[in-house]
């Protein structure tokens, strides 16, 4: 008979596994690190677990990580609430709070229109989308997913339905890369920032 | 220059390494013994595409799970790997992120073979496959947007043929994306194709050695203005389930006195069209890049009269590092002096006589 590592040791390794990016030896290398931590470290973790289980949960209305007091950004008081910018991820939210640049609110689609993986609009967060411009009082929508085909088709998609609906619709520019020169930039980014080129000489 | 060539794990290989000459290199051999996967191998390094398949997995040796290939051009190692799902990209041992970054530095090239008389006589696939090697390689944009363009087909393809009634208000999400690399691409295949002809027609001429006025013409298929154009073919779209234009549809017709060279040619000259493409081709490259291209040559001289021998020698560019697999030498050696013949026997790779 094979000797195996003891059942609870195999059910780490396999629940390790399922991570992402990890593989089998990975997963087992990982186990066998956590075993030979300090008593009480992996009581720790696994409390850490149950606890982001129970605390944290998508929020209802915009899909950021929400806590047992709420989303962050719904129930912030200072931001404008005129302002929508529609994004593929939660996780795509911070690298945008971070820049400073939008302080209106959010909605993550979670995830993009990807038909070959099937993914279609019944699997995004639409739906939620058009009932709170409904009943909001936004004024305008900025379409915030990726550059790429699928977050083009995307964006696409969200401003056709978005059409009807009484609200300004924007795309977030595409263009230069900020302190390149005109060498770095690769080509299609360089042709949509010819499209989409600013006027300076009297409104800039 | 290319001066040092290693494959590992491809096709036939186990491993195999040799120099070619600064002028002429000769892989001698019998049939099937692996002397085209060594041209082959050249193009994958220095195009990370293959002539003869789609797939680079079909690349990868029986039993084996990834290949390797690397040569030495100009003094600097590139070294292209491929597993199915990872493929590595290095110059003199820096990783390249992006194929154009590899690219870039990566020589022209010009690959001939037998199959190229289907330029002339075969289906559009095959020309747009030629449209689409040149393209990639003279112009950095024409790639990405190839790739985008595909991308964008294949989803909207799927669309199509997904439900029972198209769904427009998501295909059409597509049909936009669509658009903008089509655009992109059918500006670059018609001038492209401009840029061609005139070259194509000066090699017609050398080698069949009497007027023959060679025309080339691209003949876009709505590439311009998808949108609309698509927009015309709702009826047509539903009923046959696929995107009815764009350059996938493309083809550039080639007319020897204003005739179809396809119908009106005889199979002779078809065959010096078919040579004119391709060394107009490199003139081309010649032209644009200031740099002669690398020549594969796949046992292309078999099916050809000495008189279209002596002339496809005469034309081919003289600066250029040529790299020839033949099955016999003699005949060769009336043309030119090889700086070194290797010869390939069952995926193996031995410097020959």
């Amino acid at each position: 008979m094979n000797l195996e590592y003891p059942t609870a040791l195999q059910s780490l390794i396999l629940h390790l596994k399922r991570l992402p990016g990890i593989g089998s030896r990975s997963a087992e290398r990982m186990s066998l690190w956590l075993l030979q931590q300090p008593v009480g470290t992996l009581a720790a973790l696994s409390e850490v677990l149950v606890q982001v289980e129970q605390e944290i949960k998508p929020c209802a209305s915009c899909g950021f990580f929400a806590t047992r007091e709420g989303c962050a950004i719904c129930q912030a008081p200072d931001r404008d609430p005129r302002l929508l910018c529609i994004v593929e991820q939660p996780t795509d939210i911070l690298p945008i709070e971070r820049t400073g640049a939008f302080r209106g609110h959010y909605h993550a689609l979670g995830g993009r229109l990807a038909p070959l993986d099937n993914v279609g609009p019944e699997d995004l967060r639409i739906g939620e989308l058009m009932d709170r411009i409904r009943t909001g009082e936004f004024e305008e929508v900025v379409l915030a997913t990726g550059a790429d085909v699928a977050g083009e088709a995307t964006a696409n998609y969200l401003a056709e339905i978005l059409r009807s609906s009484n609200v300004r619709l924007t795309r977030l520019a595409q263009g230069m890369p900020v302190g390149g020169g005109l060498d770095t930039a690769d080509s299609l980014t360089l042709h949509r920032a010819f499209q989409h080129r600013r006027n300076l000489s009297h409104d800039a | 220059m290319l001066t040092h060539l290693k494959l590992r794990h491809l096709r036939c290989f186990e491993v195999a390494a040799c120099q070619p000459g600064n002028g002429t290199t000769v892989f001698l051999g019998e049939n099937a013994q692996g002397k085209t996967s060594i041209l082959e191998a050249v193009c994958v390094a220095m195009r990370l595409q293959s002539p003869r398949t789609a797939n680079l997995a079909d690349l990868i040796r029986f039993g084996e799970k990834e290949f390797a290939v690397s040569a030495t051009l100009a003094g600097q190692e590139l070294l292209f790997g491929y597993s199915g799902n990872r493929r590595r990209m290095t110059i003199d041992s820096e990783t390249m992120r992006s194929s154009g970054d590899y690219l870039r530095q990566s020589a022209l090239v010009v690959w001939m073979s037998n199959d190229d008389m289907a330029l002339v006589r075969g289906g559009s696939e095959g020309r747009r496959r030629f449209l689409d090697f040149l393209g990639s390689q003279l112009h950095p944009p024409y790639r990405p947007a190839l790739r985008d363009y595909e991308r964008a087909l294949r989803a909207r393809n799927f669309l199509l043929k997904r439900d029972a009634y198209p769904r427009w208000d998501q295909i059409d999400a597509y049909t936009r994306v669509l658009a903008e690399h089509a655009a992109i691409l059918t500006r670059l295949r018609r001038e492209l194709v401009a840029r061609l002809e005139p070259f194509a027609a000066e090699v017609q001429a050398e080698v069949s050695g009497r007027a023959e006025p060679l025309g080339l013409v691209y003949e876009a298929a709505g590439g311009d203005r998808l949108e609309e154009v698509l927009a015309g073919f709702r009826d047509e779209e539903s009923r046959k389930r696929g995107t009815a234009a764009g350059p996938h549809r493309d083809d550039f017709g080639i007319t020897l006195h204003g005739m179809a060279a396809s119908r009106f040619a005889s199979e002779g000259q078809q065959r010096t069209t078919a040579l004119a493409l391709k060394i107009g081709q490199a003139r081309l490259f010649l032209a644009e890049s200031r740099r002669p291209p690398l020549l594969l040559l796949d046992d292309i001289f078999g099916e050809l009269d000495p008189g279209r021998r002596n002339a496809l020698m005469a034309a081919l560019p003289v600066h250029s590092q040529k790299l020839i697999t033949t099955t016999h030498l003699d005949w060769l050696r009336d043309h030119l002096q090889p700086e070194s013949v290797y010869e390939v026997t069952r995926g193996m790779v031995a410097p020959g006589t």
